[in-house]
């Protein structure tokens, strides 16, 4: 069950994700798999972070773990000042409804809601009260307004995108996740996202948390948590296209001396 | 491509089962009343002991022909769409159509082959039984010998093999037309089949005031007719399933929360294919309801007028029973597998429910008020149809309009039947699936 909350921090802190030695090992003992070894990292509120990395880097499992989709093994997640701690799904679903939203490189919207239905889901399944006009408003902001009634199979996969992104703010959560947003995009498309998503955080206050493998997407991010072999290596404040390649690129080099360091 | 459908059917043989369990039973069912072919042809049997064999075997025969062909037609329908990715990527690695085809007819082939085999030895003693049966009531002479012979073998395997064939024939030109977007003639077909199945059906409930009171066949017109309209009632049901998912938003919806929420925009979007699980459901309630209740209002007219049953008047009862049994355990399956089908395919939508904040007994909730509104439009067109058999067959028979002499106990059980089937299954399939955590259910199709 989620317990009543247990404050990390002093009341008023401004730390909206942090992860406490999260270790997330797949298979069994034989072959196993360490996806996350030992992760610590505390996001403030208000912050746009990349996770970024190599294929089996752990970055999505990073992302799950943080987001309450999958349980890591040791180590503790809290988001916005209260621990997620395992419970059955049904507790885990009420803890993330209200504090995480999500955005998927496959947009996940419902085939069979409207844009308006698919974007106030969240609300009704958590018996919210739902107001028309703040679902315009919400709408508005993504550029849908006129399409509300459509269904997602009219829409074009940005636009798509975008009502996801609608309805992964629609409840206010603590922190939004973002799994390769711009994966399945077009350019300007994937720049009409990252904008939005940029928007939320600097305008709203909201918090991103965006995994990708794109160093033009994670230019928009305020800052860049790179990952290797499920381990932290290294971070870049303020990242531009260039500087995110380079790192990349060395990352397989530098692991052991990013860990020296103790990021 | 033989070798290549041998292939699948000994990886998979799980996803067969459903179509090998529908060709087993038509196998037993169509071999078992053949043997009274057999068993009449044999020297000295009497007239009349001949006459109950060869009827039996002829109806039910001819039932169950028709009984494997849509069995087997709506598992593999449904075993072909799962396979909608199997099936592309034959296509993209140079796979023909015709190629496919053979593929998928040489699987059912084969599964028919060996549920045709398997059948023989149940059918040979579900024909001792059966004719147990027809000595013990007198229709048959004590004396007739039991013979399961070549009529029984060879009808069994064809019928059993030539209705697959071609079910799956029809169910693999169906999946690649769908493939191909051609859409729009089949609702014009559709809407073609429907009326057709009402008007006939009505006129064949009709044609009952014609008919000689006294009659023992004068329960067929009602019968068939009952049949053709629940058929007709199944192919118009997504029309009414949306109209009556119109007018009941709001008390769903008010009842069952966002799971009602939920339900109701999902299957006002989905009626087209819901239609695939009410049609068995509709027949099912038609036509047990049907045939249980006249056989009722015959039994008793004929108690009250004084007479005893003749051969004839129990040969009609044995049949009737025999029929209401297959049809019962048939559209069982077809309704469980249709069900299953449709309610494991649709995985990856309670992923993206449960991604967007449903937990999983909000999911449930859901499958469980769908179960519920499809169970009550099933019920109720199934009656409807029902009613309309039986009202001019009592009519006909005894002096009433309305059988009040039958209690409401064989619908109660009837709809105990079909609403424990649709739930059961419904439910129990939606939970296997809420196993896998939301993220890998949403990743298998993506």
């Amino acid at each position: 069950m989620v317990r009543r909350p247990r404050r990390e921090t002093p009341v008023g802190s401004s730390e909206a994700l942090r992860l406490v030695e999260v270790t997330k090992t797949y298979g069994d003992a034989e072959n196993a798999v360490t996806a996350l070894d030992g992760v610590n990292l505390s996001l403030p509120a208000g912050s746009f972070t990349a996770v970024m990395g190599p294929s089996g880097s752990g970055k999505s499992t990073l992302l799950q773990c943080a987001a309450g989709l999958d349980r890591p093994d040791h180590g503790r997640v809290v988001v916005d000042g209260e621990e997620m701690t395992g419970g059955s799904e049904a507790a885990l679903t009420k803890f993330r409804r209200q504090r995480i939203g999500f955005v998927f490189q496959q947009y996940n919207l419902l085939p069979t809601l409207t844009v308006a239905q698919n974007t106030v889901l969240p609300l009704k399944l958590a018996g919210r009260r739902v107001d028309r006009a703040r679902t315009e408003e919400i709408l508005a902001g993504v550029g849908l307004a006129d399409r509300m009634e459509h269904h997602p199979d009219k829409l074009s996969g940005g636009q798509r995108q975008r009502v996801a992104i609608a309805r992964a703010l629609v409840t206010e959560p603590s922190v939004v996740f973002a799994d390769e947003p711009t994966g399945a995009l077009d350019t300007r498309s994937a720049r009409d996202v990252l904008r939005l998503l940029q928007g939320s955080v600097r305008l709203h206050g909201r918090t991103v948390v965006m995994v990708t493998h794109d160093p033009m997407a994670a230019s928009y991010a305020d800052s860049v948590v790179f990952l290797a072999d499920g381990r932290l290596a290294g971070q870049l404040n303020a990242p531009t296209v260039d500087a995110v390649a380079e790192r990349l690129a060395h990352l397989g080099d530098s692991v052991n001396d990013e860990m020296q360091a103790g990021v | 491509m033989f070798v290549l459908a041998m292939r699948s059917i000994r990886q998979r043989p799980g996803r067969f089962a459903a179509t090998l369990l529908s060709a087993f039973l038509g196998a037993v069912i169509v071999m078992t009343f053949n043997a009274m072919h057999d068993t009449a042809g044999a020297a000295g049997v009497d007239d009349v002991s001949a006459e109950s064999l060869t009827t039996a075997a002829a109806v039910v025969g001819g039932y169950g022909t028709l009984l494997v062909f849509f069995a087997v037609a709506s598992t593999l329908t449904v075993n072909v769409r799962q396979r909608s990715e199997e099936i592309s990527l034959l296509r993209s690695t140079g796979a023909t159509p015709a190629q496919i085809k053979r593929m998928i007819v040489g699987e059912s082939a084969a599964v028919a082959l060996v549920g045709a085999v398997l059948a023989i030895g149940p059918a040979v003693l579900g024909g001792q039984a059966l004719l147990d049966q027809f000595q013990e009531s007198g229709q048959v002479a004590g004396s007739v010998d039991y013979a399961f012979g070549p009529i029984a073998l060879s009808s069994g395997i064809s019928v059993t093999l030539l209705a697959s064939v071609a079910a799956a024939f029809l169910a693999v030109r169906r999946a690649t037309k769908a493939l191909a977007g051609a859409r729009k003639e089949r609702g014009r077909m559709r809407n073609l089949a429907a009326w057709g199945a009402l008007v006939v059906g009505a006129a064949s409930v009709s044609t009952t005031f014609a008919m000689d009171e006294t009659d023992a066949a004068a329960m067929a017109p009602p019968a068939y007719g009952a049949i053709l309209l629940a058929v007709g009632f199944a192919l118009f049901s997504p029309v009414l399933l949306t109209g009556l998912l119109g007018r009941l938003r709001g008390p769903i919806t008010a009842l069952a929360g966002a799971s009602g929420y939920l339900t109701v925009h999902n299957m006002r979007r989905r009626a087209a294919e819901l239609s695939g699980v009410l049609m068995p459901l509709i027949v099912f309630t038609g036509m047990a309801t049907a045939t249980l209740y006249m056989q009722a209002v015959e039994s008793d007219a004929i108690e009250a007028s004084g007479l005893t049953k003749s051969v004839e008047d129990k040969n009609l009862e044995t049949l009737n029973f025999v029929v209401v049994g297959i049809i019962v355990v048939f559209s069982c399956i077809m309704l469980i597998n249709s069900l299953y089908a449709a309610t494991s395919y649709r995985r990856r939508e309670f992923g993206q429910q449960r991604l967007a904040g449903a937990t999983p007994g909000q999911v449930m909730g859901m499958v469980g008020v769908e179960g519920l509104v499809l169970t009550v439009t099933g019920v109720f067109l199934g009656t409807v149809a029902a009613v309309a058999g039986i009202l001019p067959f009592t009519m006909l028979r005894t002096d009433a309009v309305w059988p009040g002499d039958q209690g409401p106990g064989i619908w109660l059980a009837v709809v105990g039947v079909a609403a424990a089937a649709t739930l059961i299954t419904s439910l129990g399939t939606a939970r296997g699936t809420l196993r896998t955590p939301a993220v890998q259910a949403v990743a298998v199709a993506a």
